[in-house]
């Protein structure tokens, strides 16, 4: 009933605009000009028909192609997932849809764009069509559209948006995490530890006598020192520390799920090893000192800038006792 | 009460238009899921926009939203969105007949809502005398700040929603998940339409 509907005008009118051939030449010529691949099955997935779109782009025989299973012709093809999806088409009588974000072809097709893209094959947006005719005949139509292009900029974009997320959170010269994304860190580390009554420690620290070494060195020796030692710090701390630079020569490091005595053994060793790791600069030997304040959360504070209070207050601490020390916050009383 | 409400008769007409429709759609679901579906009598009500987008964003384990557009003759159009929670998810390969490892879970979803839409939306048309054409399902990305920005980024106004639970118990698990079919003024106008033809010829 409704299905005549799509041809209203041309039937029901008393005098037909063109006469039945030209109306079918017409069609079948829209089809093969079609910049989309038409194939029709019948319901035994067998291949009815196919338009210029197809035969041109696989590069197949019709002989080879017309009668053919699809599974055959296009051996290509995921057999039991498309075969429950075809069945659908036809139980249901409903259309349905794979698209290239899901599935990235389902023909084995070369597209026209061969260099820019990063798939051999075009991407394709395939619909799946119920087909009725006055027989009893069911048929699906499968349209094959060709949206490497959509598809290539999409992963262009996708790339290009990574990319700046990941410089957004990287401090340019020492490759570790810059002060912004440091501080939401601990921001998100403190509301985890304050909700699941977790522990979290916290080690600020500061590079001695940074200003010397510029001095003695230039600024490009500085520079190298903050690098070497971002690496050599690095190296010491597990996946879930979150290490970034605070300011010029100072960094710190949001240590989730560990206490102050863990925290003091982290920050004793990072001493120990960067006043032990002699750096080289233009074949220059230089020795290089860290002070370090360690601070863990406690009941006290009402929010993550405290913690860093605490911390900092630490290592003016291990700064004005002598430097190349560790010094803990004092656990306050409440 | 404006231009675009339903009035008493008009409710009454759609939701059992609906009731039809949905319970033909399972039908034919669950022959092709070849499996007993149980299904409890859809609750449709009809809600406003504003109510629409509060109700959405208090909803806190949204996982997963996938929109399909849909149009047909007499200017019935409009776009169905479905809405997946947490605990929604987990064994629709099964249900489709898929081998797990066959597509994504995110292809499960979409698979699984285009036919939940479009089997009750073409059993719907044709109790109108309609017949609709789909646009591909889309799963909306990051859906928890997505939702309300789909929503006000429509490509049309809409006043009115009908919104259909639909909760599908098969018996070796449970499935639900909610239908909400936008349908924009111009459209509302041509439903009443319809639906007063449909009342005449009773």
């Amino acid at each position: 009933m409704s299905n005549n509907k799509l041809f209203t005008t041309p039937i029901d009118a008393n005098v037909p605009v063109v006469n039945e051939l030209v109306f079918e030449q017409i069609n079948s010529q829209i089809t093969d000009q079609l910049n989309t691949g038409v194939l029709v099955l019948d319901a035994d997935f067998n291949i009815v028909l196919w338009n210029r779109f197809l035969q041109v782009h696989t590069d197949k025989i019709t002989d080879n192609i017309i009668g053919k299973s699809i599974f055959t012709a296009f051996p290509e093809l995921p057999q039991r997932w498309l075969s429950r999806k075809l069945s659908s088409v036809l139980q249901l009588n409903t259309p349905s849809f794979c698209s290239w974000q899901q599935r990235h072809h389902l023909f084995e097709l070369p597209h026209t764009r061969p260099i820019t893209t990063d798939s051999e094959f075009m991407a394709q947006n395939c619909t799946f069509l119920p087909i009725e005719s006055d027989t009893r005949d069911r048929h699906i139509c499968i349209l094959i559209e060709d949206v490497t292009d959509a598809c290539h900029y999409q992963m262009q974009l996708q790339k290009t948006l990574a990319e700046i997320a990941q410089i957004s959170r990287i401090d340019g010269l020492t490759q570790i995490y810059n002060r912004r994304h440091w501080q939401d860190s601990l921001e998100q580390e403190y509301a985890k530890a304050r909700r699941h009554d977790k522990k979290l420690s916290l080690i600020m620290l500061d590079l001695d006598h940074f200003k010397l070494l510029n001095d003695n060195y230039g600024h490009q020796g500085g520079d190298m020192v903050l690098i070497e030692v971002s690496a050599l710090i690095s190296a010491l701390l597990r996946v879930e520390d979150t290490f970034g630079r605070y300011g010029g020569e100072e960094f710190a490091i949001i240590l989730p799920e560990t206490d102050s005595a863990g925290a003091m053994e982290l920050a004793h060793r990072i001493c120990r090893v960067i006043a032990t790791t002699p750096l080289t600069y233009n074949s220059q030997v230089i020795n290089v000192t860290v002070s370090l304040g360690v601070a863990q959360l406690s009941c006290n504070e009402s929010n993550y800038e405290e913690l860093i209070t605490q911390a900092d207050s630490a290592l003016y601490q291990a700064k004005s006792q002598g430097r190349n020390q560790v010094c803990s916050a004092p656990e306050l009383v409440s | 009460m404006n231009e675009f409400h339903l009035t008493e008769d008009q409710q009454d007409c759609l939701q059992e238009l609906i009731n039809i429709a949905m319970g033909q759609a399972s039908d034919q679901l669950a022959r092709y899921l070849d499996t007993f579906v149980y299904l409890k009598v859809p609750s449709i009500e009809s809600v406003e926009a504003s109510e629409l987008m509060i109700t959405l964003s208090q909803r806190k384990n949204t996982i997963a939203v996938v929109s399909q557009g849909f149009f047909g003759y007499e200017g019935i159009r409009g776009e169905s969105l479905l809405i997946y929670q947490e605990e929604d998810s987990g064994r629709i390969a099964d249900l489709l007949g898929y081998e797990p490892d066959e597509l994504s879970q995110d292809e499960q979803l979409i698979d699984i809502s285009s036919i939940l839409t479009t089997t009750f939306l073409n059993v719907f048309a044709q109790q109108i005398d309609n017949q609709l054409s789909y646009n591909a399902p889309k799963l909306l990305p990051n859906v928890q700040e997505i939702l309300s920005e789909h929503l006000q980024q429509m490509p049309f106004t809409w006043n009115l929603a009908l919104k259909v639970n639909i909760n599908y118990q098969v018996t070796d698990y449970s499935f639900n998940c909610n239908m909400i079919i936008l349908i924009p003024e111009t459209a509302i106008t041509n439903i009443k339409y319809v639906l007063d033809r449909v009342l005449e010829e009773f």
